[in-house]
């Protein structure tokens, strides 16, 4: 898999998420995607693993995603009407992992810059997502996805988005 | 027209308005006003510390607040769940900074003063050499919470040592925790750690929402009748009782109706029910038997919410959970939730597992209902800091309506339960009781 493909599909896909293009991003996920944001914790020095796996902001599948999807799209999602601005800045690609020729392992860095109705404040989230990619008939799809929040206590008001 | 400063007479003019439904808006963003409920709420009451099986073993900690009292809950050498002030005696640095854990002492990095699980001062770096044998090291002890108690596995902390039992103060709420905390032979576990994240609220707001505002489901959480996941009836979360309890407490049962094809006992799995008539007595069982959803506020901010849910869509099956969560007040306009998810230790995994992915999908910041929920007490929030609604002169321009119900719904006296049970949801008598007992409190030390 080349690295430009990976950098393509990951661009493309936050270009859909701040266009709020969900049902085109729905398409890029495979059926059995496992989606999953783990709650980050602050731990003491000796205990160096600060991801806590038991509990997470979101553990979703194609249909769960989906049914968020629909429910953005209803009248009465009031987190999203009017709905918020984000730019999901995506860098620092790397290839950790493959998997024969079709299949890799990629860790990229996200910043998500939100910005609601009037306020002048800007929300932030930030961290590091794991994806698994794979190429499915001459596509890639994302087959999972862990993100990493960077913050313990998060600052956003609500995840009305996705990551 | 004044700005006004908050004294005794002001305060009890609002007493009255409060008493007849009506709450000034100022009430949500005045900064005298928080501070005054840092004084005589929050410094006073029981707050929620967390839940036994946080601190199972002995070693085992966890770092929360008491509003912005730093405190380190531990379980000591013997087995007792012990609660300190999160600080050195020394120079009062934060002592503990990981968020969980398992120690068997605490050193502090300034000068690397040491206490052991039971606060006692074990440790000074060069200590005869610069103290001399004479200083008494019993009393650089770690400072405790004046008081720590229990029920049901959740553990209060108050910075009150003269304040009454945690049972005396929970009072008839005990009834109705033991429905979720209690009904179980080896009770509640928290699933991981608890979420927390930051709203530009003020607490009362989403305590209130919590505690007595099963109204807002038709229109807050639209969405999901949209979707086909709510049933249409914009009266569905209005059927079964609202109890109002001593000392602002509140709870709202919403009951399961032949028509609606809900199983007993919030679909729990039928290998759990003999416990239920185990743990809890007969009036108890059949009140848990006919329970669809529970959601209200201890006094003053550890609301809970413990509904069925689903996240596949209309036809997926619906799973409960018991969510509790914490709004601490961080300036008048901002809370920090920490949310915590139980589940019964003896249920099956495959439950357990359902009910966590139930409620990561609706509650939490990403939940499909809460999402809503935070943006709407926002803007409550962003709408109260003007001058029309600072200001003191409490009249009809700048009180907010919480009418519904008073001198219209009677209080059902077939209800088997405890407290004051009104035969619907959609009522402000809960509200009425939170604010009466907010005010209460504001006047105790008031000048």
């Amino acid at each position: 898999m080349h690295y430009d493909d990976i950098c393509r599909f990951l661009y493309t896909e936050a270009s859909l998420l701040d266009a709020r293009k969900y049902e085109e991003w729905l398409d890029l996920l495979d059926d059995n995607i496992r989606y999953r944001m783990p709650l980050r914790a602050t731990r003491d020095f000796k205990d160096p693993c600060d991801i806590v796996n038991d509990m997470t902001f979101f553990d979703e599948t194609k249909q769960s995603l989906r049914t968020r999807v629909e429910r953005l799209r209803t009248t009465s999602a009031w987190a999203e009407n009017p709905h918020t601005r984000t730019r999901h800045v995506v860098t620092n690609i790397l290839v950790t992992g493959e998997n024969g020729p079709d299949e890799a392992t990629v860790q990229s860095y996200v910043l998500i810059l939100r910005s609601i109705r009037d306020k002048a404040d800007v929300e932030q989230l930030f961290g590091e997502r794991i994806d698994v990619i794979r190429r499915v008939d001459g596509s890639l799809k994302l087959m999972e996805r862990t993100v990493h929040p960077d913050q313990t206590v998060l600052s956003m008001l609500n995840l009305s988005i996705f990551v | 027209m004044k700005y006004g400063k908050l004294d005794r007479s002001l305060l009890e003019n609002v007493r009255a308005k409060v008493q007849r439904g009506l709450l000034p808006q100022w009430a949500f963003t005045d900064p005298d006003v928080f501070q005054a409920e840092l004084e005589r709420i929050f410094a006073k009451t029981w707050n929620f510390l967390g839940h036994e099986s946080e601190v199972a073993r002995p070693g085992d900690y966890v770092t929360r607040w008491i509003a912005r009292d730093p405190v380190l809950l531990v379980r000591d050498a013997e087995g007792k769940v012990q609660a300190y002030l999160n600080s050195c005696t020394h120079r009062g640095t934060k002592l503990c900074t990981a968020d969980f854990g398992n120690k068997k002492a605490f050193t502090c990095p300034y000068h690397g003063w040491t206490f052991n699980l039971a606060g006692e001062l074990t440790g000074i770096v060069a200590g005869n050499k610069v103290y001399g044998k004479e200083m008494d090291r019993s009393q650089w002890s770690l400072r405790k919470i004046p008081r720590v108690e229990s029920y049901q596995g959740m553990i209060f902390g108050s910075l009150n040592e003269h304040v009454e039992p945690l049972e005396t103060f929970l009072g008839d709420m005990k009834w109705y925790f033991d429905l979720m905390l209690g009904r179980s032979d080896h009770g509640m576990e928290v699933r991981g750690i608890p979420q927390r994240w930051i709203i530009h609220t003020n607490w009362k707001i989403s305590a209130d929402n919590f505690g007595g505002d099963p109204y807002h489901t038709a229109m807050t959480h639209r969405s999901t009748v949209e979707l086909g996941i709510s049933p249409k009836d914009p009266m569905y979360a209005s059927y079964g009782y609202q109890i109002v309890l001593d000392n602002g407490h509140g709870i709202n049962i919403v009951t399961r109706r032949k028509d609606m094809n809900v199983p007993p006992f919030q679909g729990l799995p039928q290998a759990m029910w003999p416990m239920f008539e185990r743990n809890l007595d007969p009036v108890q069982l059949d009140v848990f038997r006919n329970t669809m959803i529970t959601v209200g506020n201890c006094f003053p901010n550890l609301s809970f919410v413990s509904p069925m849910h689903g996240t596949g869509g209309p036809d997926e099956p619906l799973t409960s959970f018991v969510n509790f969560r914490v709004w601490r007040p961080l300036t008048p306009t901002s809370i920090e939730v920490t949310s915590w998810l139980m589940v019964d230790k003896d249920a099956p995994e495959a439950f357990k597992e359902a009910s966590y992915l139930s409620y990561v999908g609706s509650f939490g910041p990403a939940g499909t209902l809460e999402q809503d929920d935070a943006e709407i007490w926002t803007r409550v929030a962003e709408a109260s800091q003007g001058w029309m609604t600072q200001d003191k002169d409490v009249h009809y321009n700048n009180v907010l309506n919480y009418l519904m119900g008073l001198d219209r719904v009677e209080p059902d006296p077939s209800w088997p339960g405890p407290g004051v049970a009104y035969p619907t949801c959609y009522l402000d008598a809960i509200s009425r009781a939170f604010y009466e007992r907010w005010i209460e409190c504001l006047l105790d030390d008031a000048i």
